[in-house]
């Protein structure tokens, strides 16, 4: 039986996962099953392509939108909203519950009155969450790799692992987002919030971005531009794009633990 | 080190916004002793303790638990157990699974005393805990109160919700726990419980300290209750100037005294009467503090 924070997190949390590991394996194999049909569909093709701008600008991933390619397919149909979403809403309804949920319910009192510091309660429960994530982007990266090969599709499953990671990364970012807020506030509505509003900001900035010069400053703070950019699917994972999420999921870790360790508890 | 204060609070304050909080206690609580914090609701009983726990941090003022603050460390609180006021358990884990996590994060070897105490209560270990009545959750809470034979135990309200079987095996813990040397904080609104099991009381009202001494003290501040029903009624001075002894009530024939120490000259004076009905109340909290606020307490 789960001894320690973050086992027992985990433990709470395995109704959650297997809920959207499911969805995740459910949508990749939906989407990928029906590639065959749409991927040699010249006139499909020839459609999405006179798509008007705004609407390639939401669609597209890594800036292309293309339906002739495997790739292309499954980044507008996958990556560009679907799963990062998926991964998004784990991550943040997990960050959310993770002190706020807990302090809502009232058993924090009786869990800080054991030997253990409010820094090692956030950590353990950060790292519950990354656990989470990186769970479920390991489920993204397995059905992906096992319908892709099922329907034949040429993918260097490199390629597909570093896409996966990816979208495990954004899921993080907002995950911490939701951590910090509701360690600061103890409110798990209000984290929610916060991190889906953020989240939703960053993608809406990142495609107008796209789209208008003006704002292209804004597109390039977004973490869905840092997500998206280098296009995983084609190109890997880079250093210069990965750092910047793991970089700011790392401050929020850090704001979540400051700002729990110096307030009162309700 | 054994002689030490075990709690020492020094002009401990607490500000709420528009709650009340608690404002400039002063008290120790002494190796050994059982103590209690008495008080009605929202006197700031729950206040001081979640302080003592670094749950919450003073506004002003300082305190020292088992000689170190609050804010010191987790490792404190290892030699602290805890029952909180108002007891929220992992409602989907049953007793157990709550137990073993609690002992995982205490470092114990297995349960610790847990199955000992589980058994003397009868707690209900294998049931999920939203299935238990709040009696039962209760049990459960002191169990992981004193599963790890802590110094100091400190105890919100812990016999809220227990039936009086139960409140005596707690007693009997408490009775236990004094005579292995351990030191126990008690906070509880009801003054026989505190009468029953604490060797030195805090009373508080309103965030205030009124009054810190011992049990056997405060019942001597405490007003004893006597409602006498005479055959005729008797003038109004009749009883004006017995010592101890004050009217608080007269409605026709029966008269109620608030009695404070001996009643030897009361039932003199009464001897001259004819009595049809006489009974006499112990004490309870609301007549301590009606004796507490009548008169100028020497002791607070």
């Amino acid at each position: 039986m789960p001894r320690s924070v973050v086992t027992r997190t985990l433990r709470d949390g395995f109704r959650s996962f297997v809920g959207f590991a499911a969805y995740i394996i459910l949508m990749v194999a939906a989407i990928v099953a029906i590639y065959p049909s749409i991927g040699h569909n010249p006139s499909l093709n020839k459609l999405v392509k006179s798509y008007p701008g705004t609407l390639k600008a939401f669609l597209g991933f890594g800036g292309v939108v293309d339906y002739s390619t495997a790739t292309g397919y499954l980044g507008i149909e996958l990556f560009s909203l679907v799963l990062p979403a998926l991964m998004i809403a784990a991550a943040v309804a997990a960050g959310a519950r993770a002190i706020a949920g807990e302090e809502e319910q009232q058993t924090l009192d009786l869990l800080l009155a054991n030997p253990i510091s409010r820094r090692r309660v956030v950590l353990e429960k950060a790292a519950a969450v990354a656990a989470l994530v990186t769970l479920l982007a390991i489920v993204a990266f397995a059905s992906l790799a096992i319908s892709t090969a099922a329907a034949g599709l040429n993918i260097n499953t490199g390629h597909l692992a570093a896409a996966a990671a990816a979208t495990g990364l954004l899921g993080l970012l907002y995950g911490s987002i939701a951590l910090a807020i509701g360690a600061a506030s103890g409110r798990r509505g209000l984290a929610l919030a916060v991190a889906g509003a953020a989240a939703g900001a960053a993608y809406i900035a990142n495609a107008l971005g796209s789209l208008v010069s003006a704002l292209k400053p804004l597109r390039d703070a977004s973490p869905f531009y840092q997500y998206g950019t280098v296009d995983p699917l084609r190109h890997g994972l880079t250093f210069a794009h990965a750092t910047p999420l793991a970089v700011g999921t790392i401050v929020f870790i850090a704001a979540a633990v400051t700002a729990f360790t110096r307030r009162d508890l309700t | 080190m054994a002689d030490l204060p075990v709690v020492e609070a020094h002009s401990l304050t607490k500000s709420y916004g528009l709650h009340r909080g608690i404002d400039d206690l002063d008290f120790t609580v002494e190796p050994g002793e059982v103590f209690g914090l008495l008080g009605p609701n929202g006197a700031g009983k729950t206040t001081t303790i979640r302080l003592l726990l670094d749950l919450i941090r003073p506004t002003s003022g300082s305190v020292r638990v088992l000689g170190a603050s609050p804010r010191s460390g987790s490792a404190l609180r290892r030699r602290i157990g805890y029952l909180p006021g108002d007891l929220r358990l992992y409602d989907r884990l049953t007793g157990r699974a709550q137990l073993t996590y609690f002992a995982g994060l205490r470092g114990l070897d297995g349960l610790g005393r847990a199955e000992e105490l589980a058994e003397r209560l009868d707690v209900e270990l294998d049931r999920p805990l939203k299935t238990l009545s709040k009696g039962n959750r209760q049990k459960v809470g002191i169990v992981l109160a004193f599963m790890h034979d802590p110094e100091l135990l400190i105890l919100d309200e812990p016999t809220s919700g227990l039936d009086p079987l139960v409140q005596q095996l707690v007693y009997g813990l408490l009775d236990e726990t004094r005579k292995a040397g351990r030191t126990v904080l008690i906070s509880s609104h009801v003054l026989p419980e505190v009468q029953r099991v604490a060797d030195r009381v805090a009373l508080l009202r309103d965030g205030r300290l009124v009054l810190e001494d011992t049990v056997e003290a405060l019942r001597a501040h405490a007003l004893v209750r006597i409602t006498v029903t005479l055959a005729e009624p008797a003038t109004p001075d009749a009883f004006a100037s017995i010592p101890g002894v004050r009217e608080l009530d007269r409605r026709d024939r029966t008269i109620v005294f608030g009695l404070q120490g001996e009643p030897d000259a009361l039932v003199k004076a009464l001897a001259t009467h004819h009595i049809v009905g006489l009974e006499s109340r112990e004490a309870d909290l609301e007549d301590v503090f009606l004796a507490l606020y009548q008169e100028p307490v020497d002791a607070a």
